[in-house]
């Protein structure tokens, strides 16, 4: 290992891992991260099953309908709604509700188009979707039993006519022998989000920090030092690769606390409502998805170093860093997109562009069947753009840390090239 | 063997000249002053000379070799615009920059160590920088420059923004590094530490360096032109008609200072006034290097 690299990469490291920023935020995340992973279960747990919506009807009104309503929630085996006779007009509901005795109350009206009173649910806020929902289905059920009662159906046909249909989606795959199966495709679904989530993050969030430190050590002027005792390619990689580093100990750590609280049995059940199961992870998905991280994360990393090089004053960095900033979000939303359409022409287009591959093609690996020459050209466009830019980053930092004063026009920066012999 | 030999360097930038064949020779345990106008090309030299910028023509060698990776580890460089990290504590960063000039750790701690005790200032080292008072920071910023034993140091404003105690401390302690035989390349603007410090000088004016040599063949040059006369008695009538008197200056303390363009008005000036009584002073000044300073830069210098 070169040694100055090493000096710069070791101080990086400690500086960042020590830094109270660091440690709070590390530890916030993990929190948030323990807290998502069980919120499925939590969730289930607060709206626990015993305790029924209550909701209030004037004694009397629409008979049928009302005793349609209460047969349908008796037999369901663990009803959210529990009808309420109330005794009064529609002030006493109103009284009621007030009193919170129930959390809503419906009126009836008559319509004579349909031949089904019109319903109208009363509660104290208007979106009470769970509730409402609910009743919109049970109503449909009670006018549906309401109209065959007459039909002269058997009870067989009727319950042909309430059982759902049934569809289902499966990928079709050319390459494989068969089609991914419904867990696995939930499984590379999540991956891809998760994965088109952590790169854009780590790309703002190291690249900011790899930005501004570079900066804030021009503007504290300890660059004319460290310039003056280690190479300035060593000294922006050793940064990069530090701040890398500390990425990853971050990454590692949240990943950790996620996985650890997903595998807890109480939440295995809710991820398999979600269709994901871990034990079925394609392991050539995770491989692509490292490779496609580790080559967005140095491709922004050294944009990111460049520009920090060239600015003096942290003020001017947010400024300056703008450009790739807006990169870096144009890929992450057209990511989102192609998630929903990932063969959509814009993705197939943007796949080959260095700044957004490292999103879509993971996407398109996950999601779509891309042939083997398109990853293949994609990876290489990639790959040569990382050296390439790598390489042009490296210039512009060896001149960008001596400017000083105003930030310097491409021009410039070309002019001050020459002139250094870069 | 010169420590630093500087053979006729040349840096453009496009079509603006920064340096025009400059050289200069820097001797073991050397002090060499390097004057100039802001933007005459200083730190440009200096630059060339720390290899961070190639010059486009011309030689620099360091104690006879050409600069490479093992010339870094052998120079020291005091920025003039300090600089430190702010928020990291004061053994932690001149360790990492000790280091980067390839010290090991522990050297360095020792070194580090020693200097702060030289300093009287032991209780800065676990100190993060921010905490420190701007002398004492320069202070920590010498240290830095001087942490790796360099055989070659470059400071550049070492002493602006001291107060006069630290200003002396820190000029004994760069007289014991010339001393203990480091070559020291010196920029400053305040003459006279280069008149007590260096032994060769360049004043540069405009990328040309206009004047060099050693210091005392440089005031030999320049014309003797202020005369200091000082009464017993106090006043002196008549100064201004003598010939070759352009101007008379009266100080608080009684004595005259006279501005003379005649080399023999000195003589004229001392019967002149013995003849009005006894007097207790008498001195053909010497031309400062201040005066020599501004007659070179300062004419066409705005």
């Amino acid at each position: 290992m070169n040694n100055g690299l090493w000096t710069v990469l070791v101080f990086t490291l400690r500086n960042k891992m020590r830094s109270k920023a660091f440690i709070i935020m590390t530890l916030v995340l993990a929190v948030l991260l323990v807290v998502v992973g069980n919120l499925p279960y939590l969730i289930d747990k607060l709206s626990g099953g015993d305790k029924a919506t209550k909701v209030g009807y004037a004694e009397g009104q629409q008979p049928a309908v009302v005793q349609g309503l209460k047969d349908y929630y008796g037999q369901l085996p663990e009803p959210d709604i529990e009808l309420v006779s109330i005794a009064g007009s529609e002030q006493q509901l109103k009284d009621a509700l007030e009193k919170g005795d129930v959390s809503g109350y419906l009126l009836f009206a008559d319509d004579a188009a349909t031949g089904f009173p019109k319903t109208t649910y009363n509660a104290k806020s208007a979106f009470e979707g769970g509730t409402s929902s609910s009743l919109t289905g049970a109503l449909q059920k009670v006018k549906t039993d309401m109209i065959i009662k007459d039909a002269g159906m058997s009870d067989e046909q009727k319950t042909q006519l309430s059982t759902p249909v049934s569809l289902e989606t499966q990928k079709v795959s050319f390459s494989n022998e068969q089609g991914k199966t419904e867990e696995e495709q939930g499984m590379a679904i999540a991956l891809t989000y998760v994965m088109i989530i952590l790169l854009f993050m780590a790309v703002m969030i190291s690249g900011q920090l790899i930005a501004t430190e570079i900066t804030a050590e021009k503007s504290s002027r300890v660059m004319e030092i460290i310039v003056t005792s280690v190479s300035p390619l060593k000294q922006m990689w050793g940064k990069i690769l530090g701040t890398f580093i500390v990425a990853m100990v971050q990454l590692i750590i949240l990943i950790g606390a996620l996985v650890a609280n997903l595998m807890l049995p109480h939440n295995s059940e809710s991820l398999d409502q979600l269709g994901i199961d871990l034990s079925v992870l394609d392991m050539s998905l995770v491989v692509y998805a490292v490779l496609f991280y580790l080559a967005g994360f140095f491709l922004y990393a050294t944009l990111f170093a460049a520009i920090g090089s060239i600015v003096s004053r942290t003020e001017d960095l947010g400024q300056a860093l703008l450009p790739v900033t807006m990169l870096t979000l144009v890929g992450f939303y057209i990511a989102l997109f192609g998630l929903t359409h990932p063969d959509h022409i814009l993705i197939l287009v943007c796949q080959y562009i260095p700044f957004f591959s490292p999103f879509l093609m993971f996407l398109r690996i996950g999601l779509a069947e891309p042939a083997w020459w398109e990853i293949v050209l994609s990876i290489g466009i990639l790959l040569a753009s990382i050296l390439g830019i790598g390489w042009l980053s490296a210039k512009i930092y060896r001149v960008g840390v001596l400017m000083y004063g105003k930030r310097p026009s491409v021009k410039e920066i070309a002019k001050a090239m020459r002139a250094y012999k870069v | 063997m010169n420590s630093l030999q500087v053979e006729r360097i040349i840096k453009n930038y496009g079509d603006k000249t920064a340096v025009n064949g400059l050289s200069f020779n820097v001797a073991e345990g050397e002090i060499y002053g390097l004057l100039g106008a802001n933007g005459a090309g200083k730190t440009t030299t200096m630059r060339m000379v720390l290899g961070l910028i190639l010059p486009d023509e011309g030689n620099i060698r360091y104690l006879g070799k050409a600069y490479g990776k093992e010339q870094l580890s052998m120079l020291g460089y005091l920025p003039e615009e300090r600089g430190m990290y702010p928020k990291i504590k004061v053994n932690e960063q001149i360790v990492y920059l000790a280091q980067l000039r390839g010290m090991s750790r522990k050297d360095a701690d020792q070194n580090l160590k020693r200097w702060l005790d030289k300093f009287q200032v032991p209780e800065y080292y676990g100190k993060k920088v921010e905490e420190l008072s701007k002398g004492n920071q320069q202070k920590i910023q010498f240290i830095a420059a001087v942490i790796h034993n360099p055989k070659i140091l470059i400071l550049d404003e070492a002493f602006s923004g001291l107060d006069p105690v630290n200003v002396e401390l820190l000029k004994s302690t760069v007289k014991e590094l010339r001393d203990g035989g480091t070559s020291i390349v010196f920029s400053t603007h305040r003459m006279e530490h280069v008149e007590e410090l260096c032994r060769n000088i360049t004043i540069m004016h405009k990328s040309n360096p206009v004047l060099q040599g050693p210091i005392k063949d440089i005031k030999k040059k320049f014309p003797q032109e202020r005369v200091m006369v000082t009464a017993a008695e106090g006043s002196i009538a008549g100064l201004e008609s003598i010939a070759g008197v352009e101007k008379v200056i009266r100080h608080e303390h009684g004595g005259y200072e006279l501005k003379v363009s005649l080399p023999d008005a000195g003589q004229r000036i001392l019967q002149h006034a013995m003849s009005q009584g006894p007097i207790t002073r008498f001195e053909v000044m010497e031309p400062t290097l201040n005066e020599i300073f501004i007659k070179t830069v300062g004419e066409n210098h705005e």
